[in-house]
């Protein structure tokens, strides 16, 4: 078991990781908003927290707080997320359509090139020998594991909400939804800066688990991947961003000795899920589950 | 009779505890590069030079055992780096790694390496801090810094009216950011005067501003550090531009890549080189014609380095032999992966960037380092590099 | 600034600003039919450029399988150009089979066609990096036969510099816009694809065959992108197979400050971020990148439908 661990430790919070990240998509898309922004979210809670557990301006707050600093970095990190979601999403959700999609594009595509050039985050470099939660890769998993678990009972206690009824009627019809007295504008930037909050105490908590953060965590190849787990896994299902995730994420991995052609295997596949999963995985296990349970129902009923 | 008790309790100990692993021959050298991914440019030469260099020590081996190298893909990011890395530590059961090719990759996978206990040599890791990492990081790849004032010297001695200078650099280009201050001090240092500084991207392809710049100040001198796309598309436009005074080139210049980026126009740049093709050691002369009998080209900078890192593990392995007077592959493997780390850091290697060797934190000293021109064929498709003395 | 480095930079803004003019159109042709980013764009752009490289060098790098390769026959570089582009447009058509036509024939959520074509642009790219590596393909000088790299005029002391490439570079742009204004204005086959564009269904009882103008469309935007691939890479080189995606999502910006489905507006688009680009001064040349992503933000706050565009579009 150890050495499974020491081999797959790394790999399997790597996973719960990413399946975070899908539901970070997951929440504005609930609403019907597709967002590509979680990379940016991402990289900028890897920054606040880098940027706290390094620079010599908080060494006297490390020096007070001892391991605190690290539930403080999250804490900042969700709130510079959620303020800067809220900057973003504003005039982008105003509008209906794939603005909003178009507009994260272009946050990822600023907050990279900034970052690039600010001496706080580095340069090119980026922040380097980020002092460790952890001995071990396997040991991350006591964060990455209960955010998982917290995020996913959140997202059920949400769905059957009144602001998770909000989210679905707008995903339905944003017309029919802002008729009935829901303000379309108000829920779609909620289930946005939701998203954002999580992708920023994702990157916090992953900036000592990559050991090092720099301005390539946040590109526009992430947002993609993210948006792939969710979209094969299932959008519609609390459990299909995180089968996706880690189906999509250890792909890689699996493939890993066919080298070069390893890139070319994961397009094939976003293109086949995508035309023959219309509803992901989660979304085909769940029609299947209703075919079979008719069918069940039909023999039972005797025609 | 109670201490061979003893003895024989805790040799079954050890036996028991463990799976007391010992080295396979042919002996694994990991070498972790990015062979897919935007940077897999680097890695596709770190390969070819790592794999010419396993075929060249294996001439003789370790006392006669052959290394074998194992290559794991870490793709251009820091996951992709620190699996390849567990992949090659705890699957293949190396006694070392060669890579990863970026800095931030190493920032990411060395302390995992570092923290197991397995030597890393980074053969393309320029940033400041890598060796510090942690007691078992090292690296062949200097810091250049030392040779840029041969290039500006030698700019001079083609040209004594220098006097107006332009500086140009890839800001977001770690290397190319630090060279471009030593070149900035030894111009001033020489009396010369930096007319404009301008900055670029190693992304960007359109360089006419910056072009139009130099031009407008009138220079006598350019001064480029950036990487080959970038710094060989600059300089083509500076040329096509109208600009005829001598330009110099940093490390990044310093790849056959270069080439077919600014073609006939690269002709003449001076490059400030931590490795020659034309370097003159029995090592390189190996190295160089088996590159060119199947490349047909001179080998680069990055697969020199490359060789010379798993040269210093090959060389390494043989010193441990020689110090515990086993053969390898009767040693435990934690046991040899510690001894190696020793012997890198042991005496000197010659290799094909001449002699070097590891200082304790793992740094290299590099005793010799080269100024070039370029001398462009008249096809203006290939050229090489001439050393100039 | 000076007057002659206002016209330096302009000269500069307009040969880049046409390229992202024909680029950009290929993405806005396909919205306006299909209501869909087609984000294979990017690599069909990458594809195009490698497609003139290889017909008008012939001659391949060291890396990917076809290392050291050598193309029999070399073609004049504007044949290689028209044959790259043309070629590009039936990958755009490919690009249409394999991501959008299976989709829409179930019905599927628009969504998903932007992750298959995310798909088949990974795909692309990987099998390009596949084939030829990773290096730097760069045109040589005289690709465009015997003529001289640059242009210099003096205004006393100072003076302006164009790069031939970049007339070239104007000129075929400018060719290029006039004959699909005149493909769209004026023939059947441009009227019958604006009627499509206004309303699919109507246009399929009036007797049009949407799947067919569909993949004509297709082929256009691939010729466009591949056009523009080949230009950027005789201008700047080939920078490795991923070299196509920054264009790819700065084309997105160009879209959205013309005004989403706008052909004038993409064209429109394309000069103002070129020419914005341009007057960025050198020493925050570093923020050039994300010059094109700024002025997207500014548009949907000032003015969400772009420039030339019609009030709110309703589709995905």
């Amino acid at each position: 078991m150890e050495e499974f661990l020491q081999n797959y430790g790394f790999l399997l919070v790597t996973l719960v990781q990413q399946s975070l990240l899908a539901m970070s998509l997951y929440f504005p898309l609930s609403a019907g908003q597709l967002s590509l922004a979680s990379p940016g979210f991402y990289a900028l809670g890897g920054y606040v927290a880098a940027i706290m557990a390094t620079a010599d301006y908080f060494a006297p707050w490390r020096d007070a707080l001892g391991w605190a600093i690290f539930p403080l970095e999250w804490l900042i990190a969700g709130l510079v997320s959620a303020l800067l979601a809220f900057l973003v999403g504003v005039p982008a959700l105003r509008l209906r359509g794939i603005y909003l999609a178009l507009a994260t594009i272009a946050f990822v595509e600023i907050l990279r090139v900034v970052c690039l050039n600010l001496a706080i985050t580095g340069g090119a470099i980026g922040i380097f020998g980020i002092p460790q939660l952890f001995e071990s890769r396997w040991g991350y998993i006591w964060i990455f594991g209960p955010l998982l678990v917290i995020t996913l009972i959140f997202s059920y206690r949400l769905d059957r909400s009144r602001v998770g009824r909000a989210f679905k009627a707008i995903r339905e019809d944003e017309l029919a939804a802002g008729a009935m007295g829901i303000n379309p504008t108000h829920y779609k930037v909620l289930s946005f800066v939701i998203g954002a909050v999580l992708a920023g105490i994702v990157g916090a908590m992953s900036a000592p688990f990559l050991n090092t953060w720099n301005a390539r965590q946040g590109t526009f190849d992430a947002s993609i991947s993210y948006l792939a787990y969710v979209l094969i896994g299932g959008g519609r299902s609390l459990w299909g961003p995180m089968l996706g995730a880690v189906l999509l994420a250890s792909l890689p991995e699996l493939l890993r000795p066919l080298k070069d052609a390893r890139l070319i295997i994961n397009g094939m596949v976003l293109v086949i899920a995508s035309i023959y999963l219309p509803f992901g995985i989660a979304g085909a296990l769940q029609r299947l589950k209703l075919s079979t349970l008719k069918r069940y129902a039909s023999l039972r009923g005797g025609r | 009779m109670r201490r061979s008790v003893l003895v024989t309790l805790l040799l079954t100990l050890c036996a028991g505890a463990a799976y007391a692993e010992h080295v396979t021959a042919p002996i694994p050298v990991g070498i972790a590069v990015a062979q897919t991914s935007n940077v897999a440019l680097f890695g596709q030469e770190q390969i070819i030079g790592a794999k010419i260099a396993e075929k060249y020590f294996n001439k003789s081996g370790v006392n006669g055992t052959p290394i074998k190298l194992v290559s794991q893909d870490t793709g251009g990011d820091e996951a992709g780096a620190i699996n390849a890395f567990q992949n090659l530590i705890n699957q293949e059961k190396v006694v070392g790694i060669v890579g990863p090719t970026l800095s931030q990759q190493a920032f990411s996978a060395d302390p995992i390496a570092n923290r197991l206990k397995v030597p890393v040599v980074g053969p393309s890791n320029t940033a400041k801090g890598i060796p510090q990492i942690g007691e078992y990081i090292g690296r062949v790849s200097a810091p250049v810094a030392k040779v840029a004032p041969f290039a500006l010297k030698q700019a001079l001695k083609q040209n004594p009216k220098i006097k107006k200078v332009a500086v140009l650099y890839a800001q977001n280009d770690a290397f190319s950011a630090s060279e471009t201050v030593t070149f900035q001090e030894t111009v001033k240092s020489m009396k010369l005067e930096i007319v404009t500084l301008q900055k670029f991207m190693t992304t960007d392809t359109d360089f006419t501003t910056q072009a139009t710049a130099v031009l407008g100040a009138n220079v006598d001198l350019a001064i480029v550090s950036g990487l080959a796309a970038d710094g060989g598309n600059l300089v083509k436009q500076l040329r096509q531009l109208g600009y005829k005074g001598i330009i110099i080139g940093g490390n990044g210049f310093n790849t056959a890549n270069l080439f077919p980026v600014c073609g006939k126009n690269c002709d003449g740049i001076l490059v400030a080189q931590a490795y020659s093709p034309e370097a003159n050691n029995p090592v390189n002369k190996a190295f160089v014609d088996e590159y060119r009998r199947t490349y047909k080209k001179d080998p680069s900078q990055f697969s020199a380095q490359a060789f010379a890192a798993v040269q210093v593990f090959g060389e390494g392995l043989r010193r441990v032999e020689a110090a515990t007077k086993k053969k390898i592959t009767q040693l435990e493997l934690s046991v040899v992966r510690t001894e190696l780390n020793k012997a890198l850091r042991s005496g000197s290697f010659v290799t094909p960037l001449g002699e070097i060797s590891l200082d304790n934190e793992g740094e290299i000293n590099q005793k010799t380092f080269y100024v070039s021109q370029i001398k462009m064929d008249a096809n203006g498709k290939s050229g090489k590099f001439v050393i100039v003395k | 600034m000076d007057a002659v480095q206002f016209l330096q930079n302009l000269l500069n803004g307009i040969s880049i600003g046409s390229v992202y003019a024909i680029f950009a159109l290929g993405y806005t042709l396909v919205f306006s039919i299909l209501g869909i980013i087609n984000f294979a764009h990017g690599a069909v752009f990458t594809l195009g450029a490698y497609l003139t490289y290889s017909l008008a060098v012939g001659q391949f790098g060291i890396g990917g399988i076809l290392a050291d390769l050598q193309i029999p026959f070399q073609l004049s570089f504007p044949l290689s150009l028209l044959i790259g582009a043309i070629l590009s447009g039936v990958a755009g058509v490919v690009v249409e089979r394999c991501a959008f036509r299976p989709l829409r024939f179930r019905g599927a959520d628009p969504l998903l066609a932007l992750v298959s074509s995310l798909g088949v642009a990974l795909v692309t790219v990987n099998v390009i990096q596949y084939l030829v590596g990773s290096e730097i393909y760069s045109f040589p000088s005289d690709v465009y036969g015997d003529i001289r790299p640059a242009f210099v005029l003096h205004f006393g002391e100072k003076l302006v510099v164009i790069r031939t490439v970049q007339i070239i570079i104007f000129a075929v742009s400018i060719v290029v816009l006039a004959l699909l204004g005149y493909l769209i204005s004026w023939t059947r086959i441009g009227k019958a694809l604006r009627a499509v564009a206004e309303n699919a269904s109507t246009a399929s009882l009036l007797g049009i065959n949407v799947d067919r103008f569909i993949l004509y469309t297709f082929f256009l935007s691939g010729f466009l992108g591949g056009m523009a691939g080949s230009l950027v890479g005789t201008s700047f080189g080939i920078a490795g197979p991923y070299f196509g995606v920054a264009y790819g999502l700065k084309g997105l910006a160009v879209i959205v400050m013309g005004g989403l489905g706008s052909i004038p507006g993409a064209v429109l688009g394309g000069m103002v971020i070129g020419l914005a680009e341009a007057f960025v001064p050198a020493d925050y040349s570093a923020y050039k990148e994300a010059v094109a992503f700024a002025f997207l933000f500014v548009v949907l706050l000032v003015r969400p439908q772009g420039l030339l565009g019609r009030s709110q579009i309703q589709k995905v």
